[in-house]
């Protein structure tokens, strides 16, 4: 993996950016397009800086998927219920 | 032993009213008590199953199998995290046993949560005229999500949705770290293909995806 910090973030290539954009997200939390280090290559290479943001709009969109979608069905309680009575009836028998 | 978790241990999975106390209780065998862990947790075990398989009867049946190991190993949880982070990891771990079953134990995962060329997103930056800011609501993403290749969409929910650092995933899906934040990339990179083109989320290309 390439050191980071001996990147010279203002004359990196596209394809360099693309190489190291896996770590650099990363490394800066997910945050690129607010740091200010990128700023001069961002002027520079508009299409990157369209990439970054859709990217970071995706993770952050992402976070709302944590909600849950819906219940599983009753059937998924009566079962769990049904094999933990059997087991403690077993249990039972053991002591 | 008290399971207070360390507030610093974890970051979007608080701990619930009367979820101290549930536990506490559910050890010493009280089944209301379990039920009651049931009724807390259910929803969103149920939603990273069915995240995962992609298939509701399946995640239906991971839902209840982790519920049952739960019932097992609840008196393991010792509060090191929150207990629905720890909740969160043995259901993942239920899953990647459950699909590994399913037929990958021949390859190691880190061969098969690469997905083919054909699935593997473009290297296209793309126009910087079709940002998707302000246009991808929660719905959008879930239908791209469900169409993403098995391997990054595990590796995407894990992360970008459940919160697990790469480290952990590694250790989850037996990867390395540099895997883990690779494969997640190309998920991003696949699902901002999938966005920008909402005929992409068309029901017909998604059967077509789905199958692949």
């Amino acid at each position: 993996m390439k050191d980071l910090a001996s990147i010279n973030l203002d004359k990196m290539t596209t394809a360099e950016f693309e190489e190291y954009l896996p770590e650099l997200f990363e490394a800066s939390g997910g945050s690129i397009s607010a740091d200010p280090r990128f700023a001069n290559f961002f002027r520079e290479h508009a299409n990157c800086a369209a990439l970054v943001r859709d990217l970071e709009t995706i993770a952050e969109q992402a976070k709302s998927l944590f909600e849950p979608m819906g219940d599983p069905s009753d059937a998924v309680w009566s079962n769990i219920a049904s094999k933990l009575k059997d087991q403690n009836a077993s249990n039972d028998e053991e002591r | 032993m008290q399971t207070e978790p360390n507030p610093g241990l974890f970051k979007r999975n608080a701990p619930i009213a009367g979820e101290a106390d549930a536990i506490e209780r559910a050890k010493k065998g009280d089944p209301d008590a379990f039920a009651r862990l049931y009724a807390l947790h259910k929803r969103r075990v149920y939603t990273l199953c069915l995240r995962m398989l992609g298939n509701v009867s399946e995640a239906e049946d991971m839902t209840q199998e982790a519920f049952l190991h739960l019932f097992r190993k609840l008196d393991s949880f010792r509060g090191e995290s929150a207990f629905s982070t720890w909740l969160h990891r043995l259901t993942v771990n239920l899953v990647l046993m459950h699909l590994r079953k399913k037929g990958l134990q021949l390859v190691s995962l880190e061969e098969t949560i690469n997905p083919s060329e054909e699935d593997a997103p473009k290297r296209d930056f793309g126009s910087r005229d079709t940002l998707l800011s302000g246009s991808v609501d929660r719905v959008t993403l879930e239908r791209a999500v469900a169409m993403l290749p098995p391997g990054y969409r595990m590796v995407f929910v894990l992360h970008d949705v459940e919160g697990f650092e790469h480290n952990e995933i590694a250790t989850m899906l037996e990867c390395s770290t540099g895997n883990s934040k690779s494969q997640l990339h190309k998920a991003r990179l696949r699902l901002r293909e999938l966005l920008r083109d909402p005929q992409n989320l068309q029901p017909e290309n998604r059967l077509m995806e789905a199958s692949r």
